[in-house]
């Protein structure tokens, strides 16, 4: 991968366990478990905020003093072994002198052995091994046992990490870069386009943090394999893309999708989303970030290399995070407008102030701004319920799965209800006919479904039928737009009612119930309601305001006069009671249907 | 932007921009088979229904509409015009305009109108690329047409007060108010509709080898325009008529189609074509052949009736997509670049999954059109019918991520 030979790969090897040592440490110490001791604590607000400091100013500081002595592999060793110390005494640390002293430490150890990393790294490897340590270090931190930790177990975690990379770490402090291409990203636009993915970065981190359901969608306890996995992965994709010398992809690639995280944080109904976002595009410009001073800045030695780190981590690193956060602390969420305005700071630092460049951007800014205004759904106030539905049935794509047109003449009719009159199809703005049918025509859905039952379906489709392909839409109902889509449904074909009541009517089952188990069919398609033993009791009966029948022992008031009772019962299944929560089966056969009602007529007696 | 790239100039950024494209949309394409496999893979309100439009329109406005864009810029000599500069910026509009309607799409913002999905902000957004693409063109035209002939300058003024209209159609056929006429019968289009769109490629079709490579080598083939101009007739005549797939004037309007399958490949015989063109060439009429020749087959009444609503008609639309478009797409980017699409890996295992896809969705259409008794109990010639349309859509993004990574890196 990076070639050079068994040594070369060794040192490799060694180079990428250290970048797994120093992000693993000020992953799992300096961004969580001291943090969480010092809230431990009982410490507030300010002196947080004071510790917290005193950890940024010693890491700026320790780094420009790094950059003004020049890098070398002992100043790592001494950080990483102070960084141990740090993290070994933070959780007997009680008073306030003592946290203050880890913090300065903690923020010392990272200010030499983050600056001094990145300006010796192209010596020990090449690229692909920065992402894969970067991976680890992020994976690490993400599996369970690590991250379900106690704040003080955590510590001693870090500790231990930070010193497996003070042992491992390579001697050699002679600087080359191992043969990755000459393309570089100059310094005024390296902070910019890092300030702006730190800044994203922190400001999403700190919501995701703060909302106990989106913490829970990140960082549950189902989740952490996942988060490793993307961490580890998007980090040697990161890796691999760079040296290949895709160095404008990877931060574009990372704003892409921090910004779909970032929007996604701002909505409960999309939080989920986030939780696979995040990770992927912090990986990805993690790689970059330590990868800029030695490899992409055109730094001609390791001194510069150092400086340039050094500017780069407390401009794009510190102020970055601090104003993300301190964004998301005022405003509780990360704006459409900054993400916007994240881009194009990153759209101008990789056209590298270009003049010839600048045209698109200008077009890309204009038409940005052409499709911004519109950006909110708007939402007539004055809208009946199932005008609104209708909008509803309209954003979510509903027509890509039912369509609305029971064709006249076919056999749509005797299964979906009366077909519309084409005119009055064509009249509505717009057409909503559908295309395809993964599941039923709702022509007249109205007539056929009750709203109860068309609720407890959108909350949980499987519920009803099992292995259906329709997803849950229980998020629509936190807001009110799930009632208006079932009022829309509801009022769809309603006027079909009495049509469809004649023709369950007239209607006869052809078939031999004969090949049907009707146990089956009856635990597949009726038990949700009704119970497997049909006593009215099933898992979904309290979701109807009138209990689903005892078809054991009744009452029986719509079948309960017939003459011939198994053609009775046989035309409820199939059509349902219509004008109640008793939906009909319009997908089972008819001989399905004789099989069930022979059985549901034989409990009776 | 267009570094490390073996290829420069703004045809090449667009056909960059157009395979980028492709690669998203048959990541989306792949994701929504999985939903139909698992639906539990649906991230909160980021539903089917919202990546479908995303699919459909980065696939017909991102994958198979930039390389016309490529094809105009070359026409139009953006490159060649002290404007130059701004070509690269119409792509990038155009590539945003698109960003924009997906974040639309999937914020629920929706026309509900399929391949015409712009409303509001996403309307705006691509109108403004068009708009600033119309004005690369004119401004290059300004700057060229001194040094072109009389006839090529009088004929590309025509071609840019054409597209002058392109934006404010858009905007007239994405509007609500406005549906094509439907086949009661279906609820879908007419004959004459598909005859129509239908002859709008094959208008494409003629023009390609004319503007790219020239005159034709044995005269300028009367015969082929005429039938051209006559189908143009039928179809007027048959869309004013309206009626169902059972009436045979529509018949009449889809069968007016059918020497297309001969008339085409005759006519692009008489050209000279490049070297490395001959592949997606004759991929391209093959799959035009299966197109027409299904098209008529599914317009039959009583088939029709069966794969109405059915995953035939997904098939069907992949053939147009997947397999024609496609074909005729990558023959144009061959065309403008000298460049080639894909390897001898990608290409063929592009043409056989999208193949072995169509198959499966036509066959499970098929049986689907038998009753509705699969949608209360899945079976499992349908769930294996979606894995293997997965695993089909997994070796087509494949083929794309590698098309595109080839045309990045030498």
């Amino acid at each position: 991968m990076v070639g050079g030979g068994a040594t070369l790969n060794v040192r490799g090897v060694r180079a990428s366990a250290t970048v797994a040592a120093v992000y693993g440490f000020f992953l799992l110490f300096a961004q969580f478990a001291f943090v969480e001791l010092i809230r431990a604590a009982g410490r507030g607000h300010t002196e947080e905020k004071v510790l917290l400091g005193v950890m940024a100013l010693a890491g700026v500081a320790a780094g420009f003093i790094t950059a003004w002595r020049g890098a070398h592999p002992s100043m790592i060793r001494r950080a990483l072994v102070a960084a141990a110390l740090s993290s070994a005494l933070a959780p007997i640390s009680g008073n306030m002198p003592g946290a203050l002293a880890v913090a300065a430490l903690t923020g010392s150890a990272l200010g030499v052995s983050t600056v001094a990393l990145a300006a010796l790294l192209p010596g020990w490897c090449g690229l692909p091994w920065v992402g894969l340590g970067t991976g680890i270090g992020y994976a690490v931190c993400n599996l369970p046992f690590v991250f379900q930790q106690s704040p003080a177990h955590q510590s001693w975690i870090a500790a231990g990490l930070a010193i497996i990379g003070a042992l491992v770490m390579p001697e050699s402090a002679a600087w080359k870069q191992q043969g990755e291409k000459p393309n570089t990203l100059p310094f005024p636009a390296a902070v910019l386009l890092f300030t702006a993915l730190v800044w994203m970065d922190s400001a999403a981190f700190f919501i995701i943090q703060h909302a106990a359901d989106l913490k829970s969608a990140t960082w549950g306890a189902g989740h952490l394999w996942r988060n490793a996995a993307l961490h580890l992965v998007f980090a040697v994709i990161s890796g691999l893309c760079l040296h290949r010398g895709a160095r404008r992809l990877v931060p574009l690639a990372a704003w892409g999708l921090l910004a779909v995280a970032s929007l996604c944080v701002n909505s409960a109904s999309t939080r989920d989303i986030a939780g696979l976002f995040y990770p992927a595009g912090v990986s990805l410009y993690s790689v970059a970030l330590v990868a800029w001073p030695g490899w992409l800045s055109g730094a001609p030695d390791s001194k510069s290399a150092a400086w340039r780190a050094a500017w780069l981590f407390a401009v794009a690193g510190w102020f970055g995070s601090a104003n993300g956060i301190g964004m998301a602390q005022t405003l509780q969420r990360v704006p459409a407008g900054f993400i916007a305005i994240a881009g194009v700071v990153l759209l101008l630092a990789l056209l590298r102030f270009n003049r010839s460049h600048m045209r698109p951007a200008l077009a890309v800014a204009a038409v940005t701004a052409c499709g911004l205004p519109a950006t909110k759904q708007a939402s007539p106030s004055q809208a009946t319920a199932a005008q609104r539905g209708r909008i509803i049935y309209q954003s979510e794509g509903c027509i890509h799965c039912h369509s609305r047109y029971s064709r006249p003449g076919s056999p749509d009719e005797s299964i979906w209800g009366p077909a519309p009159d084409p005119k009055t199809v064509l009249a509505e703005q717009p057409v909503l006919i559908g295309n395809r049918r993964q599941g039923p025509d709702l022509t007249n859905i109205g007539a056929r479904r009750s709203e109860a039952w068309l609720k407890a379906h959108f909350l949980n489709p499987s519920a009803l039928y099992q292995g259906s392909v329709m997803p849950s839409y229980a998020h629509l109902f936190a807001d009110g737009r799930g009632d208006d889509l079932v009022r829309f449904l509801k009022e769809s074909g309603i006027e079909s009612t009495a049509q469809l009541m004649g023709s369950q009517s007239i209607w006869n089952p052809i078939g031999s119930a004969l090949e049907y188990d009707a146990k089956a069919l009856f635990a597949r398609h009726c038990a949700a309601c009704h119970g497997v033993d049909g006593m009215g009791k099933g898992p979904l009966a309290n979701q109807f305001l009138i209990p689903p029948a005892n078809l054991r022992d009744g009452p029986f008031i719509r079948t309960q006069a017939a003459d011939d009772l198994e053609t009775a019962i046989a035309r409820v299944i199939k059509f349902g009671v219509i004008g109640s929560d008793m939906p009909g089966h319009e997908t089972l056969t008819d001989g399905e249907i004789l099989a069930l009602a022979r059985m549901l007529r034989e409990w009776r007696h | 932007m267009a570094e490390d790239s073996t290829m420069t100039g703004t045809p090449a950024l667009a056909v960059r921009h157009s395979l980028g494209w492709l690669v998203f949309g048959n990541t989306v394409g792949l994701y929504l088979a999985l939903l139909l496999i698992e639906p539990g893979l649906q991230a909160g309100a980021w539903t089917y229904g919202r990546w479908m439009p995303v699919h459909l329109n980065v696939q017909l406005y991102g994958w198979t509409s930039l390389p016309l864009v490529a094809w105009l810029l070359t026409i139009y000599q953006v490159d060649q015009s002290r404007r130059s500069a701004w070509g690269a910026a119409a792509v990038w509009a155009w590539t945003a305009a698109l960003a924009v309607g997906v974040l639309h799409w999937l914020g629920g913002t929706s026309s509900g109108k399929l391949f015409l999905d712009w409303k509001s902000g996403s309307l705006q957004a691509f109108v403004a690329a068009l708009v600033i693409l119309w004005c690369v063109l004119a401004a290059a035209w300004i700057d060229r047409r001194s040094v072109w002939s009389r006839t090529r300058s009088m004929a590309s003024l025509a071609g840019l007060l054409g597209l002058a209209l392109v934006p404010v159609s858009l905007v007239f056929a994405s509007s609500p108010a406005v549906y094509p006429p439907i086949d009661r019968t279906t609820g879908g289009p007419t004959g004459s509709s598909l005859q129509g769109s239908a002859l709008l490629v094959i208008g494409l079709m003629l023009l390609l080898p004319r503007i790219i490579t020239g005159h034709p080598r044995h005269g300028r083939n009367p015969a082929v325009w005429i039938f051209f101009a006559v189908s143009w007739l039928v179809f007027g005549v048959t869309e004013a008529m309206g009626g169902t797939h059972r009436d045979p004037h529509q018949i009449l309007a889809v069968l007016f189609l059918l020497p297309w399958v001969w008339l085409l490949p005759r006519d692009w015989k008489g050209f000279d074509w490049p070297q490395g063109a001959a592949a997606w060439r004759y991929a391209m009429f093959g799959w035009w052949g299966m197109l027409v020749v299904s098209s008529l087959l599914m317009y039959q009444d009583g088939i029709l009736d069966r794969i109405k609503f059915t995953q035939a008609l997904v098939a069907h639309s992949h053939m147009a997509m997947a397999g024609f478009t496609t074909s005729f797409c990558a023959l144009l980017i061959v065309l403008l670049t000298r460049h080639p699409i894909g390897g001898k890996l990608s290409v063929p295992a592009w043409h056989a999954s999208a193949l072995m896809m169509i198959a499966t969705l036509a066959a499970a259409g098929w049986l689907e059109g038998a009753g509705p008794h699969w949608m209360a109990d899945p079976p499992a010639w349908r769930v294996a019918g979606f894995a293997l349309r997965a695993v089909c859509g997994a070796i087509m993004l494949a083929a794309s991520a590698h098309w595109l990574w080839k045309h990045r890196l030498p």
